[in-house]
């Protein structure tokens, strides 16, 4: 017999034609080289409220000690941005009083990461400029904010109006719903916490009490139910002669009027779970934005060809046990 | 050398564990199976053995070579300090309403440019213009805000200047802003050169309380101190006495400057009444600020799943060559050692 015809007759080998496979995918595996394709990214503004309120401390930190929730929304932000594709786009903003202050435009997440986790590190209380907490006009102003910027927006805040909301409710949004997509994160746990309260030098002096607060809003026409208050008066006294009690000095988060809000703009509403678990819900709020992307196809090819190349060697051992392989002993 | 090794990693080591598998070749082969009644009655041949050994040798090569391919090795890059020409710059930025007005104390209309859009404009250019400058950027109000820490993000600080001319806040305080400024210097080497860019429209009072405790700041720093003051037309200069008394309250901006005079530090104040003279005063500090500092420089990673693929496909050639060459000594009915890759099945049997 030539050598032709021993070649010949070994092409007919299974276990030749798993070995020459596995040689093509590893020969094509050290040419090739990773092709660019699109994946979805994300550009958002993220606006943290840092009014008084969500210095209250009702989320478990990683320690197991009480966080607040100001720490935790960082922490949830940090998380997030650490988790999004290269090429995303974050900016970061501010928000107390009535208004949303911009720190900085958007950064790209991976090459940006370092200063953008300087800056959410270095978020604080302190550097709110006036203790309203106008959250609705916030929101509002920055949907404005994020349309402008182009991004999405990222809105995190314990929805608490203060000072409360008069009876007829808070300002109506006269944007275009939905036309800047993104969440309203809701901070904070479903039952009253005291709010921390602090002097003039940033000490912690103890906790808010009911007298500290304003507990109803008294300004414009008072709500339909007053006349049936205690000492009505419709001149001298329209919203009754009782001081105003309620909870305003305690927190809770406040769902309801958070999803109220949303649901109001276009956007969708997501509770803060400690201080993970915002990327899921905002991938799936976001408008996904192309990014460059990479694909190595080398593993692929690799994890193939080593399969093969087992299954060569494999083959006679299983044979040899009975268990059946492509072909007949 | 260990220095090297040390620097060898993987994408997925958890794969490594499979490479036990590599041994399957001497458990097994590809070749088939050839009964011979008695081995011993072939001679010992040195070449049979040889290529046994081959065969079974580059079947381990090609499966560990594809698994540690699969795990992703690469040598990780290393971080170097190299010394360039730059200088840490911490930017303080004033943010108070008046900055949104033009230099005529307008609101700008048309082409008009605020005084914050002229900073933002020209403070951008800046920043980039030279590779190894580092920038840190606090804006001010009623109360600091730490916008970007020092960084050589470059892209980073513009994005945090783009922000500046939106609209401002309420009041200066300049105190805080100025201990914020300072604390962004952070741990660096005393030859660094630093600078504290202070761009604002106005001064405030400073708390003769907190005077000492920012003295004690400069002193300990010592940062090249830079006030770009963007006056507006009609207001007090910068050397003007105040006609009535000469206090702080009448006169924030002359008694600001006295301040900075007194701090022991050197100190430049750029008194701009236009976009231009802005870009003048940025011109200057930037010859002014020119010494060395230390940065870093990564060099990248470097991937090593190549290698390993190279490896496993010499293996696998051998390993394809050994089978095409495959003859069985019943039908060919030739002598084991005319051809070595005929040999080479029996051999290894009898190996």
């Amino acid at each position: 017999m030539t050598l032709a015809g021993l070649v010949l007759r070994n092409l007919s080998d299974g276990r030749l034609r798993l070995l020459a496979g596995a040689l093509v995918l590893v020969a094509m595996a050290l040419v090739a080289r990773p092709f660019p394709f699109a994946r979805h990214g994300v550009a958002i503004l993220a606006i943290v409220d840092i009014t008084g309120s969500m210095n209250v401390r009702d989320y478990v930190g990683a320690d197991g000690m009480p966080a607040s929730r100001l720490d935790t929304a960082k922490a949830a932000l940090r998380d997030l941005v650490a988790g999004l594709p290269c090429g995303s786009q974050v900016a970061l903003g501010l928000f107390t009083e009535r208004r949303p202050f911009l720190l900085f435009t958007p950064i790209e997440t991976c090459s940006g990461f370092a200063p953008i986790d300087g800056a959410l590190a270095a978020l604080d209380w302190r550097m709110a400029w006036e203790g309203d907490s106008r959250i609705s006009a916030g929101l509002f102003r920055s949907l404005a904010m994020a349309e402008e910027l182009g991004t999405d927006l990222v809105f995190i805040t314990d929805g608490q109006e203060a000072p409360p909301l008069p009876s007829r409710g808070g300002p109506a949004f006269d944007g275009r719903p939905g036309a800047v997509r993104g969440l309203i994160v809701g901070a904070g746990a479903p039952s009253l916490s005291p709010i921390p309260r602090y002097d003039d030098r940033g000490r912690e002096t103890g906790f808010y009490g009911a007298g500290d607060v304003q507990q109803e809003n008294r300004f414009g026409p008072p709500p339909a139910d007053a006349e049936h208050r205690e000492g009505y008066n419709p001149r001298n006294a329209p919203f009754g002669a009782a001081a105003a009690s309620g909870t305003e000095h305690l927190s809770s988060v406040r769902e309801a009027y958070l999803r109220t809000l949303a649901g109001e703009t276009g956007l969708t509403y997501a509770p803060l779970d400690g201080s993970t678990g915002l990327g899921a819900a905002l991938m799936a709020a976001a408008t996904p934005r192309p990014v460059p992307g990479r694909f190595d196809p080398r593993p692929v090819l690799g994890a193939a060809a080593l399969l093969l190349l087992l299954a060569t060697f494999l083959a006679p051992l299983l044979r040899t046990r009975g268990i059946p392989t492509w072909k007949k002993a | 050398m260990i220095d090297a090794l040390a620097r060898l990693s993987a994408d997925r080591p958890a794969l490594l564990w499979l490479l036990p598998l590599a041994l399957l070749p001497l458990l097994t082969s590809a070749q088939r199976r050839v009964p011979v009644a008695a081995i011993a009655a072939v001679p010992a041949d040195g070449p049979s053995r040889a290529i046994g050994v081959l065969v079974r040798g580059a079947g381990i090569v090609a499966i560990a070579g594809l698994i540690l391919a699969l795990a992703g090795p690469y040598r990780r890059g290393e971080t170097l300090t190299r010394t360039g020409i730059g200088a840490q710059v911490s930017i303080l930025i004033d943010r108070s309403g008046s900055m949104n007005e033009t230099f005529a104390g307008r609101q700008p209309s048309g082409i008009e440019e605020s005084k914050a859009a002229a900073s933002r404009r020209l403070l951008a250019a800046f920043v980039g213009s030279r590779a190894h400058d580092q920038f840190a950027v606090t804006a001010f109000s009623t109360a600091p805000m730490l916008v970007v820490p020092m960084t050589d993000r470059h892209a980073a600080v513009r994005a945090a200047i783009a922000a500046i001319d939106r609209p401002g806040l309420d009041y200066t305080n300049i105190a805080r802003g100025l201990a914020m400024g300072l604390s962004q210097f952070g741990p660096a080497s005393p030859a660094t050169s630093r600078a504290l860019l202070l761009v604002s429209d106005g001064a405030a009072v400073i708390d003769p309380r907190v005077q000492d405790t920012l003295r004690a700041a400069f002193a300990r720093l010592h940062p090249n101190l830079y006030w770009l003051f963007l006056r507006t037309k009609g207001s007090p200069s910068i050397a003007d006495r105040p006609a009535g008394e000469d206090t702080p309250q009448a006169a924030p901006e002359r008694h600001l400057d006295l301040f900075f005079k007194s701090l022991r530090t050197p100190y430049r104040a750029f008194e701009a009444e236009g976009a231009e003279a802005v870009a003048e005063a940025i011109a200057q500090i930037e010859r002014l600020e020119r010494d060395p500092i230390p940065y870093t420089e990564q060099r990248p990673r470097r991937d090593l799943a190549g290698f390993a693929y190279a490896a496993s496909l010499v293996g696998l050639v051998v390993l394809v060559a050994a089978k095409l060459g495959e003859a069985d000594l019943r039908r060919s009915g030739l002598p084991a050692a005319q051809s070595l890759a005929i040999a080479s099945a029996p051999a290894r049997r009898a190996a």
